[in-house]
């Protein structure tokens, strides 16, 4: 019992800050006793668990028949989505970190342990996610699950620019700050699918994620159809892009502290078929924060008729010119960059963030980029707004591209190692030559990609591989130990016990397997067997010590 | 880059817990753990339903506990999951020359060296089959196959030699020992069988 302030202040600094997990299940009771189990025997114990039913069918037996006191459970009348469920959870949420768990996966009982102690120890950055193992399973019978495989798909380090464009932190591991929420806003309810990313995507906008690269969890995918709702809905493509430009084009409220915004100055003479289209383009083919600028003349005005958002009407004369219009855009501009691009401009996968992604990253002052395509006739750059202000101030009856000029602001092209996501060509090219068989050349890249471009294990994993295919067993047996004495998995372990049992070395190799096979083996029973079950002495002596 | 969906599963991804008990268990029959083999065949067996490996697995722990009864049916088992599976009819054959059935033996291992002529096991077993049938043919062009796809391979090359020799073909015996004693110069066996066949030389040219 914690019946006083100071008692409840000790409390918290013996066991740490309190955790508020969220589960919102729909009609997998089953499984949701298992979830439920991965949590509340973690060897983390302040938690509060929140378990929301979005509608399904009722579970509050499954919720009852743990006893637990951490537990709050909330039932929605109607099945509202997890959107919803969540954000409800959220305003019942108490604790310093919030985290999450599908009511189909699992946390191995160090899952919460090891992200607040990232988190409170570690470092500064206010997300922390870990590596999941992804379960391929039969589902038999008696709906119990038979694992097949175990493969950690993703163990992607941080990249702030990657996640603007896709998703590569898994939300069932992810642990945040509950204030960031207050920057970020609530889950977005009109999103049906990747309502995860669009979540990690806000929170990439206020602090850096910290990557714990160890193994605390599971999630499971069925082999056949999934009954997954967000797998289902996937299938339908347009729904897909619709959620996806949803997602790119938030815009939580400023001030963002971690990404600095992009204005777009369109240039239209006519509100034509041409404009609209340009429009339409960037809209699609944009992942950066971006806010378009359309100087027109106020008549013109309720001619716009689009869904596209983030567009800023700026009123001009009309008989302005092409600069003017620019130089009354510019003064609203509210980004650090600025992209000019007229109407008609070739628009395609990457036009602006390949040279944005340089601008950010260039350390000379006072340049800018012609974006691919750009010409005399049909002219677009980014560059800071800093420069273009600064170029317009001293030679505002030159040309915008002439002023830029005589301020001393260089534009130049690209430089191919300037472009974002090396890391992820130089995955593809070492995939493809996976494809093609060539595997001596994929195991060359793979290796060249950890030691030059981070997600370290995860790139020895992929070369210990593609070595012991291309029958450098030696090589293949250096990489795969180095990953298992570092952090273990099914793949690596039977790699390094093939080699060896291939070397005749059977007792080394009887050892690895029986480390895959315990990995492979139900991890229900494993967690009901610890020593922090809910019941057990020693949890209860663990509680209070 | 365009806008992703699904990754597609990987074989492996659907393979990886069979794999782990097959190698265990196979790693397990090296070492002439039985009880631990046959539990992890089990498992296999069960995760890979329609894979022979498993029942192979099985039948050698069978044999060599030498019940051949059990031995024969796993072995049958992965030959229905498989028709081409060597392991198996290489594993049929040794049942059946535990049996003192030769003829069906040597049937079985040409069955096997027909899918595999790489498989040693069979090799050996039709070699010694054919010697306790007292013919030699068949098995010689099966052993020469072998030897050139592997040369080198001392026992295969004793065999080789040990059956031109029972078939008088003493002076292709008589260079392959040599062979072999240039590989490993203390092989007893192969100096024996030399010394002896260049006593049935000496005598034939005598004649």
């Amino acid at each position: 019992m914690v019946d006083s302030p100071e008692m409840a202040e000790n409390y918290e600094t013996k066991l740490g800050p309190m955790v508020s997990v969220l589960i919102p299940t729909f009609n997998r009771p089953r499984y949701l006793s298992e979830a439920l189990a991965s949590v509340l025997y973690q060897s983390y114990r302040n938690l509060q668990v929140i378990v929301i039913n979005d509608g399904g069918e009722d579970v509050s037996d499954v919720v009852n028949s743990f006893g637990d006191p951490r537990i709050v459970f909330i039932s929605n009348k109607e099945n509202r989505g997890k959107a919803f469920s969540l954000n409800k959870a959220l305003t019942r949420a108490e604790g310093k970190y919030i985290t999450y768990l599908d009511d189909d996966d699992l946390y191995y009982p160090n899952h919460i342990e090891t992200l607040v102690n990232a988190l409170e120890n570690e470092t500064n950055c206010q997300v922390a996610y870990s590596d999941l193992y992804k379960s391929y399973c039969r589902i038999m019978p008696d709906s119990s699950r038979q694992v097949l495989s175990k493969v950690v798909e993703v163990s992607r380090d941080f990249d702030r620019f990657f996640m603007l464009y896709f998703n590569h932190a898994l939300h069932v591991s992810l642990m945040h700050h509950r204030d960031l929420l207050e920057k970020t806003g609530p889950y977005n309810e009109e999103l049906n699918i990747l309502i995860d990313w669009d979540m990690t995507r806000r929170l990439a906008f206020f602090s850096d994620f910290y990557h714990v690269c160890e193994i605390t969890g599971e999630f499971y995918s069925p082999v056949g159809e999934s009954d997954r709702i967000s797998v289902q809905r996937r299938k339908d493509k347009n729904e897909y892009l619709r959620n996806v430009l949803t997602i790119r084009t938030t815009r939580p409220a400023k001030p963002w502290t971690k990404i600095e915004d992009m204005s777009i100055i369109f240039i239209a003479d006519l509100l034509n078929q041409e404009a609209g289209k340009t429009l339409g383009l960037i809209w699609r083919h944009t992942f950066y924060p971006y806010k378009i600028y359309l100087p027109l003349p106020q008549a013109d005005f309720n001619r716009i008729d689009t869904d596209m958002p983030n567009i800023t009407l700026v009123p001009v004369n009309p008989l302005s010119s092409r600069v003017e219009k620019i130089d009354a855009a510019l003064a609203r501009c509210e980004g650090e960059y600025v992209v000019i691009v007229p109407s008609g401009f070739p628009i395609e996968e990457m036009w602006v963030e390949d040279p944005l992604y340089a601008l950010i990253n260039s350390s000379v002052s006072r340049q800018g980029f012609e974006l691919e395509g750009s010409r005399d006739t049909c002219w677009a750059a980014v560059v800071r707004k800093g420069d273009l202000r600064f170029a317009r101030g001293r030679f505002p009856n030159l040309p915008v591209r002439e002023s830029l000029k005589a301020a001393g602001i260089v534009l130049r092209h690209l430089c191919p190692e300037e472009i974002p996501f090396q890391f992820d060509s130089l995955l593809k090219e070492a995939q493809t030559a996976e494809k093609d068989g060539n595997w001596a050349k994929a195991a060359r890249m793979f290796e060249h990609i950890a030691n030059h471009h981070q997600n370290e294990l995860w790139m020895k994993t992929l070369a210990a591989k593609a070595s012991y295919k291309a029958g450098d067993l030696n090589k293949a047996l250096k990489l795969s130990s180095e990953v298992n004495q570092q952090r273990p998995t099914v793949n690596t372990l039977l790699l390094e016990a093939r080699v060896n049992r291939e070397k005749k070395n059977f007792s080394l190799a009887i050892e690895l397997l029986e480390k895959a096979e315990q990995i492979l083996g139900d991890p229900i029973q494993k967690i009901r067997n610890s020593k922090f079950r809910v019941g057990s002495q020693e949890g209860q002596e663990l509680l209070w010590k | 880059m365009e806008i992703r969906q699904e990754n597609g599963v990987e074989e492996h991804d659907l393979t990886q817990h069979y794999e782990v008990l097959q190698e265990l268990g196979d790693c397990y029959t090296s070492v002439g753990n039985g009880i631990e083999a046959q539990r992890c065949y089990e498992k296999a067996a069960s995760l890979g339903p329609d894979e022979p490996g498993p029942y192979v697995g099985l039948g050698v722990v069978a044999l060599r506990k030498n019940l051949l009864d059990d031995a024969e049916i796993a072995f049958r088992v992965a030959c229905r999951l498989d028709l081409n599976c060597d392991e198996a009819y290489a594993g049929l054959a040794m049942v059946a020359q535990q049996r003192d059935d030769y003829k069906q033996a040597f049937q079985l291992y040409l069955k096997c060296l027909e899918l595999d002529t790489d498989n040693l096991t069979a090799l050996l077993g039709l070699f010694q089959t054919s010697c306790q049938m007292g013919s030699f043919a068949e098995v010689i062009h099966y052993l020469e196959v072998y030897l050139n796809m592997h040369p080198g391979d001392a026992s295969v090359m004793f065999s080789l030699a040990a059956l031109y020799m029972k078939d008088g073909r003493f002076e292709q015996s008589r260079k392959i020992l040599l062979d072999v004693l240039t590989l490993d110069p203390a092989n007893k066996d192969a100096a024996n069988l030399l010394e002896e066949v260049e006593h049935s030389l000496a005598q034939t040219k005598q004649s």
